[in-house]
Formats: structure tokens, C-alpha cells, sequence
């Protein structure tokens, strides 16, 4: 009875485990798509349009092909650009994960 | 000389192009530098120690061609002393007003920056108009837009005279 109660709590840290996994690779997706151009210090953006409705779908463009840039490093515009850009991610995506997770034990 | 990140390519008209570089993350102090420069206390606080150290010898320069006008009854210690006398005036008086105008330029340019999140020549612009009122702000309303709208001019041309990195 003992390795029958261990067997099925070892399955529900399974299902737990497992759900936390997809849960990262979803994050990780999400910000690889959207959000690894940040990365390099080199390509001017220019924010576009950023809607809190639904997820941020896509908010920052790169605009490689029509400037040229001067400098390798972030002028102060783009770093509070930037700034803006992520906490809204953030705040949106916080959301979405509480909406989720209350969301889940009624569906 | 750019680096590009995995998505984009340059374009294939452009010959000898270097070598696309790997993507190297800032350091913390790399962080923490770019952190404090772009604070704008800071910021708009050097450019006016800048521009009061460029007053003054602007000031010493020119205020020592100027001869004394009762030149040939002084002795030359008399005459050196009110040079230096006079140099010394001028000088403080250009020192402040140098570093009053780089400071509301710098701060003026920082603020419109942060709030507009973006970097443009339309920060130059409105940085310059509002020093340029600052500084004509004594002669009137009229003498204030005309201040406005020749520095920012004035502005406008040296950001462009000290862009050309092509």
C-alpha cells in the first residue's frame, strides 16, 4: 500500500514536472521569437505598436535594412524604449499566467 | 563596422564586409556605466562643467586681446595687471553663461529623450529651442522665440557636422 501511495504521488510530481517544462518552453519560445534581437547591442528598433488586449504579439521591428547605424552601443532613446517594451511583456505575460493558472482548475 | 544578429544578412551589394562578429553580452560594468550615463542629473550636470571649462578659456582668450584704452599713460605692470584683471571677468562671466546653456541643453535633450523613447534629430531641435529661450528669455517674448528658433538651428547643424562617421 506504501509503494502504491509512493507510486501515484511519485506521478502527480511527474505531471507537475512535466507541466512546469512545457510551461518553460513555452516562455522560452515566446521570447526567443520575440524577444532574442534584443540581444545584440547593434540593430536600431523603433517601436511600432504595443497592444495589452491579447499577448504582445509582435512589438519591436528591426529597421536594419533602412538605417545605418554609427555606433555599436544603445543610445539612450532605445535603452528606455527597450525598458518600456519589456516591463509591458512582463506585466502581459504575468497576466496571461495568472489567467491560466485560475483559469485551468474550472476548464 | 556592424554586427548582425542570426536573423538578418547583410545585403548583397555591399563588398568586403567584415566578418559577422559573435554576440557579446555587455558586462555588469559595462551595465552599471551605461546606467549612470544615461541618468539625466548626471548627464545634463557634466555637460555644464564641460561648457563652463570651455567659457573660460574662451573667456581668457578673448578677453586678453582687448588693449586698455589709456594704454600709453599706464606703465606695463599696470597694464598687465589690467589685463589680467579684465581677462579674469570676462572669463568668469563667459564660464557661466557656457555652462548654463550646456546644462539646459543637456538636460532639456535628456528628458525629451527618455520621454519619447526614441533617438531623433527632433530632440536636438526642441533641446535647442528650449535653450535658446532660456538664455533670450531676458529680452522679451519676441527675442525668446528668435533665440529659440536660432539655436535650434545652430543645434541642429552640429549634431549634423559631428555625425559624419561615414
Amino acid at each position: 500500500m506504501a509503494a502504491n501511495q509512493n507510486a501515484q504521488s511519485g506521478l502527480e510530481k511527474e505531471q507537475i514536472f512535466g507541466m512546469a517544462e512545457k510551461e518553460m518552453e513555452y516562455r522560452v519560445e515566446l521570447f526567443n521569437k520575440n524577444f532574442l534581437f534584443l540581444i545584440p547591442i547593434t540593430p536600431k528598433i523603433s517601436v511600432i505598436e504595443i497592444s495589452l488586449g491579447g499577448l504582445p504579439t509582435r512589438v519591436l521591428t528591426s529597421a536594419l535594412t533602412k538605417s545605418r547605424y554609427k555606433e555599436s552601443e544603445l543610445n539612450m532613446g532605445e535603452n528606455s524604449c527597450i525598458d518600456r517594451c519589456v516591463s509591458k511583456y512582463w506585466h502581459v505575460t504575468n497576466l496571461v499566467g495568472q489567467l491560466l493558472g485560475s483559469g485551468r482548475p474550472g476548464m | 563596422m556592424s554586427s548582425n544578429n542570426e536573423n538578418k544578412s547583410p545585403s548583397p551589394k555591399e563588398a568586403e564586409k567584415p566578418a559577422i562578429e559573435p554576440i557579446r553580452l555587455p558586462t555588469v560594468e559595462e551595465i552599471r556605466g551605461q546606467d549612470i550615463w544615461n541618468n539625466c542629473a548626471v548627464r545634463s550636470i557634466v555637460s555644464g562643467v564641460m561648457g563652463g571649462g570651455l567659457g573660460l578659456l574662451m573667456g581668457l582668450f578673448i578677453g586678453s586681446l582687448d588693449n586698455p584704452i589709456m594704454q600709453s599713460e599706464m606703465s606695463g605692470k599696470e597694464q598687465f595687471l589690467f589685463t589680467a584683471k579684465q581677462m579674469g571677468r570676462r572669463s568668469w562671466s563667459s564660464a557661466k553663461a557656457f555652462a548654463f546653456m550646456g546644462l539646459i541643453f543637456s538636460a532639456a535633450e535628456c528628458v525629451v529623450e527618455k520621454a519619447r523613447a526614441k533617438h531623433d534629430t527632433t530632440n536636438t531641435v526642441v533641446a535647442g529651442c528650449v535653450t535658446g529661450g532660456a538664455m533670450s528669455a531676458k529680452g522679451g517674448p519676441k527675442a525668446a522665440c528668435a533665440g529659440c528658433a536660432g539655436f535650434a538651428a545652430f543645434s541642429v547643424l552640429i549634431e549634423k557636422f559631428l555625425d559624419r562617421h561615414d
